[in-house]
């Protein structure tokens, strides 16, 4: 599903955030991206989605190589992709029916359509109740619950995770955490940042631990 | 298509309506700069109106050494009439010439007494079209009666002429410049505006681009929003330069050019009108872009 051969990304001459990353995840993978502030954990995830662009290295996802994609095909890649952020990126000026709304809309799918899937995704993350509430009217944890239902909404091929329980109590990652193993077991590829050992110690998934740009560890349990 | 017009069209409006503060400054800035290119747009009309009235002034008058037979008369003013350059040919007589000479001088026209009537020559007037009221068209209508040897000496207000043209000139440069600075700064000012309004709304466009959201999907809405903004800010300025030219602009105007010969001040011609409010819609939609461009990156 993602294959990364001898990626590095750098910023100016000194600023080097990956070197020769090299990294095969198959399909319907649970993978922690780990390692310490700054190890270029977020970078990575920045790569995947197209933000950034490799400095040497080619990136394929599903068969695709992202490498050198023209812009113009950037929002088809995303569209197979599920993006969540430890500040939720939620538009505040909207309800949080819209918010998860959005990637159809932006997709021109129809409203009934729209209206249905919305509801079901926002019954299964417990917030069928506040769909017209807006996100500031929101906790962390259910700002975070909407980010994941806005992200799962289109059924993603990959779910790209960067520190999405970095704010929350240990409670609310409980349940955010069911969300992605969720998602997971739906067949989509997981892929999540953070630098919480407590969070992989109590789900042991597979973990790529990053250090100063340098993939030094991939574990499989 | 017509539904996805309408989709984006909502969006626009809605996005409007969101930021009542930010899009009344869009459209106040519109309007005010609009509405100062209409007041110089205005200016520069009458004066070229005015300048169009003292054009008239440009006229041949050729002398006729002798006067001619009838016949003569005839195929004279018939080739005279016969140029491009010519509107019409009058043929003034010793006599008529005599009593618009005598008609000038009012109370002296006791000095002419005792003098023949015949003592000034008999000449033709030549005015010309709109398009040759120049030096080189006047040129061009000498050169050719010159060819008649019936002609002894010609009258063309040749200085005043040539400062004629040098004023016209200076209106037609002044204008162009002054022109294409307003709408320079009509537009720098209306893309600061309208860049605040993005930047705003730099998170849902953020949004927008990470959940796959082309570039003219994110960027629609906006074009629309910048080219309704504009659209209504010339409405307003148009309204608004009228308002103020039927109040204040007319009458010091008035004041103004009537004194100096032109026959009445005029507002903008239609075709003025459509194209103040076809300049707020390209303000618009250009001061979008600009800022577009800064903040939607794919």
């Amino acid at each position: 599903m993602i294959q990364l051969y001898n990626v590095c990304k750098s910023y100016g001459k000194d600023g080097s955030a990956l070197e020769d990353v090299n990294m095969k995840i198959p399909k319907g993978d649970f993978v922690y991206i780990t390692g310490p502030s700054g190890a270029g954990k977020s970078t990575l995830l920045k790569l995947l989605y197209v933000a950034e662009r490799p400095t040497r290295g080619q990136i394929l996802i599903n068969g695709q190589n992202i490498t050198r994609m023209g812009g113009g095909k950037v929002p088809y890649l995303r569209r197979q992709l599920g993006i969540v952020f430890q500040d939720f990126k939620l538009i505040q000026s909207r309800t949080i029916f819209e918010n998860v709304a959005f990637p159809l809309e932006v997709r021109g799918r129809k409203r009934y359509e729209v209206s249905k899937k919305v509801y079901q995704l926002l019954k299964s993350v417990g917030l069928e109740h506040k769909l017209t509430k807006h996100p500031l009217e929101l906790s962390g944890g259910e700002q975070q619950r909407v980010a994941i239902a806005r992200a799962l909404v289109m059924d993603p091929l990959v779910l790209l995770a960067d520190e999405p329980t970095g704010n929350l109590d240990p409670e609310v990652t409980l349940d955010i955490m069911d969300l992605f193993k969720g998602a997971n077991a739906r067949g989509t590829t997981v892929l999540l940042a953070t630098h919480d050992r407590e969070l992989i110690r109590r789900f042991p998934r597979r973990q790529i631990y990053l250090e100063n740009g340098r993939m030094t560890e991939d574990w499989i349990p | 298509m017509p539904g996805k017009l309408i989709y984006l069209i909502r969006r626009a409006l809605r996005n409007m309506f969101q930021n009542p503060v930010l899009c009344t400054a869009t459209i106040g800035s519109v309007t005010v700069s609009l509405c100062i290119l209409s007041f110089f747009a205005i200016i520069v009309l009458n004066v070229q109106e005015m300048t169009r009235h003292w054009s008239r002034e440009v006229q041949v008058v050729a002398y006729l050494d002798k006067v001619p037979s009838d016949a003569n008369l005839a195929s004279l003013l018939k080739s005279a009439e016969s140029m491009p350059e010519v509107l019409k040919v009058d043929y003034i007589t010793r006599q008529q010439a005599f009593d618009g000479f005598k008609g000038r001088l009012g109370d002296d026209a006791a000095l002419l007494d005792g003098l023949d009537v015949d003592f000034l020559p008999a000449s033709i007037r030549v005015t010309l079209r709109e398009n040759f009221r120049n030096r080189a068209g006047v040129e061009q209508v000498v050169g050719q009666l010159k060819q008649n040897r019936g002609f002894t000496d010609f009258r063309y207000g040749q200085d005043w002429l040539d400062r004629f043209e040098s004023m016209l000139n200076l209106l037609r440069i002044a204008g162009a410049v002054l022109s294409g600075f307003l709408l320079f700064a009509t537009l720098f000012i209306v893309a600061n505006t309208i860049k605040l309004t993005v930047y705003a709304r730099r998170e849902e466009l953020e949004v927008m681009s990470l959940v796959g959201g082309t570039s003219m999907f994110i960027k629609s809405p906006f074009l629309i929003e910048g080219a309704l903004q504009g659209g209504g800010g010339g409405c307003l300025a148009i309204f608004l330069s009228y308002l103020l030219f039927t109040l204040f602009l007319a009458s010091g105007l008035e004041n103004l050019f009537l004194a100096s010969g032109a026959e009445k001040i005029i507002f903008l011609p239609p075709f003025y009108q459509l194209s103040v409010l076809v300049a707020g819609i390209f303000i618009g939609i250009f001061g979008s872009l600009i800022s577009l461009r800064k903040f939607v990156r794919i």
